[in-house]
């Protein structure tokens, strides 16, 4: 697997954009209206029959606001802007799209990305979910950190999950260090 | 012919290179950095591919991005122009594997011409006459020692992978040479990553004189005579005329003809320069071999007729030479002056900035004159990259009246808002040495750095 690669961040007049870091093909590239916090893959640039995939730099975070280019394989050159980035205003969540994963025959919410978990919203509060609670599509059960950026993570009632869970045991602790698509928390019907 | 190049290089050369793929037909694609975006010669060209940030280890240089930015743009051909990666063997076999054609000889051609003792072995082995020294690199200092009193002091030593004056020490006799071989070893070895020495013979003075060739790929070669380029202040080339004014017809013809010789044995490819070191005696001594194109090659191209850049893109797409030597007549004498952005009177202090006057002049007479230039009044001078402004290159029956016409150009060229060489260039044309042809490459003729010129070009 070759190295991951930083898109370049330029301010200007307000906006923010991301740029391509070096000369290559770009393609992979995202959805407008998507999210992007730090750390995550946007897209994938290949220099010379080399494909790294591209991710976001720390301190940028947005929703994208630009179209895709028109070709599925782009030449890009070093500091093409690849993305606009409509900023997210402080403290307003995102949806973080959980994927689910069966493991065992248990019912199993994950993390859509890697960083750091967090049961509570700061270390003088309460968590959000506690084991035995039920919990609701859209219900906020943690805090991913990635990168001094925290976003909320939601209960979604997708991929086999059902609308109201009852909350049976928390499979990654209070300030664990996951990977993407990790296990956090076990559920069964309520 | 290509239907695309990518001319991997910026500035004057890259203006003349988009004039020759203009001349044949060819797309011209260039790639810039980001301190280039917006320079005039960028109006010039097809597609621009931005590579990186100003300085040149992050764009020009990256061999990677250069390449990818031809691959993209379906350019099929790279020119390399003068420096970056242009004698870098390893990016053009790079070139190579991707499929891109690299305008100049082949990989092996340029690594084996690239270091110093293997390149002076491939000419030695092909006849052309090399400064008397070691044979190869040197196993210790008893062995410098022993060569060192075969050719006599005073020597020089040299780092095999040299260049800027690195690993070099003169010697005047064997307690010297004891003493300098280790410390430029290390040297060496640190500025260059081998400590491999090799020694000859402390030639002082004498004239830089160089032979351009042109070879195809089918085993045709042909030269265009040489060019004198003797005024230079440390190593580097400030004026450069052909034909030499210190050869006669008979060396020049025999020069001409070893140089095309040695260089189609070398299995030379494309256009090269053989450089020469003519002592006060009169005897030549190989230097070392160019595998590219030169800054100082318009005054071939005027003496010659030869569009030098042309026939390089010819040789490149594989087709064989249109002319042989019979064909090749030279044609009076033509002086280049290369016009810096440096103050001679503050010891040539780069000057950068913003060209708020900017009129050389073309037709003050009584020969032709030739300006290659990439810049425009306005332009600003980047702080990156080198201090070429301007070539005014000036065509005549004579040397002497391309000198008037050089001086009469020089003259009524009006540059303000950064420092140049003009004044440099008027003491030297103007000097008694410069037209006697009384000076070597120790020291430039006219020119007292102590009481400079009066300002003739204001």
């Amino acid at each position: 697997m070759n190295e991951p690669i930083e898109l370049l961040i330029q301010s200007e007049e307000g906006k923010n954009f991301l740029l391509a870091p070096t000369v290559g093909i770009f393609t992979c590239a995202l959805e407008p209206g998507q999210l992007l916090v730090p750390g995550q893959s946007a897209g994938s640039l290949t220099t010379l029959g080399v494909a790294r995939t591209v991710v976001v730099p720390a301190g940028c975070s947005g929703r994208i606001a630009s179209e895709r280019f028109e070709r599925v394989y782009q030449p890009v050159g070093f500091g093409t802007r690849i993305y606009e980035l409509e900023p997210i205003s402080e403290g307003q969540s995102f949806e973080t799209e959980l994927a689910s994963e069966a493991e065992s025959s248990n019912l199993v919410l994950c993390s859509s990305h890697a960083g750091r978990f967090w049961h509570r919203p700061s270390p003088a509060d309460d968590a959000f979910a506690n084991e035995g609670d039920v919990v609701e599509d859209g219900s906020v059960i943690g805090l991913i950190e990635v990168m001094k950026t925290f976003t909320h993570v939601h209960y979604r009632a997708t991929g086999g999950l059902p609308p109201r869970a009852k909350l049976l045991r928390f499979l990654a602790g209070d300030g664990a260090e996951i990977k993407n698509n990790a296990a956090l928390i076990e559920v069964e019907p309520a | 012919m290509f239907h695309r190049l990518l001319i991997a290089n910026r500035g004057e050369v890259a203006t003349r290179i988009a004039r020759a793929c203009r001349d044949l037909g060819v797309e011209p694609v260039c790639v810039a950095s980001t301190a280039d975006l917006g320079a005039p010669w960028l109006e010039e060209m097809e597609e621009v591919v931005c590579v990186g940030e100003g300085p040149a280890g992050e764009s020009y240089l990256r061999s990677d991005r250069v390449l990818q930015a031809a691959l993209q743009t379906g350019c099929t051909a790279l020119h390399p122009g003068w420096g970056f990666l242009a004698e870098d063997p390893r990016f053009a076999a790079l070139c190579l594997q991707h499929g891109v054609t690299f305008v100049g000889p082949s990989p092996a051609v340029i690594s084996r011409m690239g270091l110093k003792s293997p390149a002076k072995e491939a000419v030695r082995g092909v006849g052309l006459p090399v400064i008397p020294g070691s044979v190869g690199t040197l196993d210790d200092v008893d062995e410098a020692v022993r060569v060192a009193s075969e050719i006599e002091y005073p020597i020089i030593l040299k780092a095999d992978a040299g260049g800027g004056g690195r690993g070099m020490r003169r010697c005047e006799n064997e307690a010297e040479l004891r003493e300098a071989f280790p410390t430029a070893m290390a040297e060496a070895l640190s500025a260059f990553g081998t400590g491999r020495l090799y020694l000859e013979k402390f030639l002082s003075g004498g004239r830089h004189i160089e032979v351009q060739i042109l070879c195809d790929g089918f085993g045709n070669g042909i030269h265009l005579y040489e060019r004198d380029c003797s005024v230079q202040r440390n190593h580097q080339k400030l004026i450069e005329e052909s034909p030499s004014p210190v050869l006669s017809t008979d060396e020049r013809e025999e020069l001409g003809a070893q140089a095309v010789a040695a260089a189609l044995k070398l299995g030379y490819v494309g256009a090269g320069t053989i450089e020469f070191l003519r002592s006060a005696e009169g005897e030549l001594f190989f230097m070392e071999m160019n595998t590219r194109l030169q800054v100082e090659h318009p005054v071939s191209e005027l003496v010659t007729g030869v569009d030098i850049v042309c026939e390089q893109l010819k040789i490149a797409a594989n087709q064989t030479l249109s002319f042989t030597q019979a064909d090749i007549e030279l044609k009076g004498h033509a002086i280049e002056c290369r016009i810096n952005a440096e103050d001679p009177s503050k010891n040539f202090q780069p000057s950068p900035g913003t060209l708020e006057i900017f009129e050389l002049a073309r037709g003050e007479g009584p020969g032709n004159i030739r300006i290659d230039s990439h810049l425009r009044v306005g332009d600003t001078i980047p702080p990156y990259y080198d201090s070429l402004i301007a070539k005014v290159i000036c065509h005549a029956e004579t040397r002497e009246r391309a000198v008037e016409t050089a001086i009469n150009s020089l003259q009524a060229s009006r540059l303000d808002g950064v420092k140049s060489t003009i004044p440099l260039h008027l003491a030297v044309l103007l000097s008694r040495e410069f037209l006697a042809n009384d000076y070597d490459t120790s020291s430039i003729p006219g020119w007292n750095p102590d009481s400079p010129a009066p300002e003739s070009a204001s």
